[in-house]
């Protein structure tokens, strides 16, 4: 990053977000490499162990019985707890990046105080709690079924975490126009 | 611009998850107005077979969005700050800024995208966001990253030839 010749050497170079921020978001990647490699390596364990809990609650699946209509339940409820899995990998890795960005955007661009502080804890938290809504749901899904245990990730993972890593994206949107204005 | 991008890659993943019925609503509609574009026939199954192709284009459209805007915007961070680290000369550093930022508005094309299927038919709305918006912003986007190489490579050689002599 360029500024002006003349404007101190702090303002010609991104500054680091702290290093709790930086332990969360690695931390968060390397997360979702192991989650992708055990994903591949427990394949079947996990499958097995998914089909087992399910059967186990017929009720909480609807599960009548009858193979047909069973298994076509179960298969359903198995390709949904895998793209659980597969999100929880793709968002992980996305977001660890997405807080090295954003906070060291933040760190560098907003007036330091308080509220850098704020913001720099809200895109972490939010960043790092949104992914594992993802896995929350697919841990979920053969304990009490589709619905409900989307409806649980979703209000104690997806909307708190992600609603509150949109709302710190544009006040840093606001910040670095504000910045561009100058 | 880089955070710009990954702020509305994030919203519309919101927007798409939150919205999904209303979207398909949206769309469903959006079809029957331009039946003529999408072919539809006035034969319930073949309707709603086209239907359904669509309306799954057009939510492709908006998924592409989600995940190009958040992996460009981050590309265009990346690169541009080693841009600014290691390309001598302003013009030089200009140019490939106005290239890469530029070409980063790629993502934009998947909303348009998932627009003109549902306003131009599938296949046609397809072509157009590839052909207007898509290949020409994709390859500012590569012509950037290809310019920042030779930038780089130029760089290294900098760096090698004083040890060498």
């Amino acid at each position: 990053m360029r500024e002006p010749r003349g404007a101190p050497e702090a303002a010609r170079t991104w500054q680091f977000p702290p290093p709790w921020v930086l332990l969360v978001a690695i931390v968060l990647i390397i997360c979702a490499e192991v989650g992708g490699a055990s994903m591949v390596r427990f394949k079947v364990e996990l499958a097995r162990w998914a089909r087992n809990t399910m059967l186990a609650r017929p009720a909480v699946h609807g599960l009548v019985g009858v193979r047909d209509v069973d298994e076509q339940i179960l298969d359903e409820a198995l390709v949904k707890f895998d793209a659980g899995l597969r999100l929880f990998h793709l968002h992980a890795e996305g977001m660890g990046l997405v807080i090295i960005v954003t906070t060291t955007v933040a760190a560098t661009l907003a007036a330091p105080g308080p509220a850098r502080g704020v913001l720099v804890a809200l895109l972490t938290v939010g960043g790092a709690g949104y992914p594992l809504g993802y896995l929350l749901w697919s841990g979920l899904i053969p304990v009490v079924g589709l619905e409900r245990g989307k409806a649980i990730a979703e209000w104690l993972a997806w909307i708190p975490f992600g609603g509150t890593t949109i709302l710190a994206l544009w006040w840093l949107v606001i910040i670095v126009a504000r910045r561009l204005g100058r | 611009m880089a955070v710009v991008l990954i702020a509305l890659g994030e919203t519309g993943g919101a927007v798409m998850s939150q919205l999904r019925p209303a979207i398909e609503r949206y769309a469903t509609a959006r079809i029957d107005v331009n039946r003529a574009a999408h072919g539809l026939a006035g034969s319930p199954e073949y309707d709603d077979a086209i239907r359904a192709r669509a309306t799954y284009a057009a939510e492709a459209g908006l998924s592409f969005f989600h995940t190009h805007a958040e992996g460009v915007g981050l590309i265009l961070f990346f690169t541009s700050t080693v841009v600014a680290s290691v390309v001598p000369g302003r013009r030089r550093r200009g140019l490939l800024y106005l290239l890469l930022a530029v070409g980063s508005l790629f993502p934009l094309g998947y909303l348009v995208y998932g627009i003109a299927v549902l306003e131009a038919g599938r296949d046609t709305g397809i072509d157009l966001a590839e052909r207007w918006i898509l290949s020409p912003l994709g390859s500012l986007v590569l012509a950037g990253l290809i310019g920042l190489g030779v930038e780089l490579a130029g760089a290294v050689r900098r760096v090698r030839r004083p040890s060498a002599s």
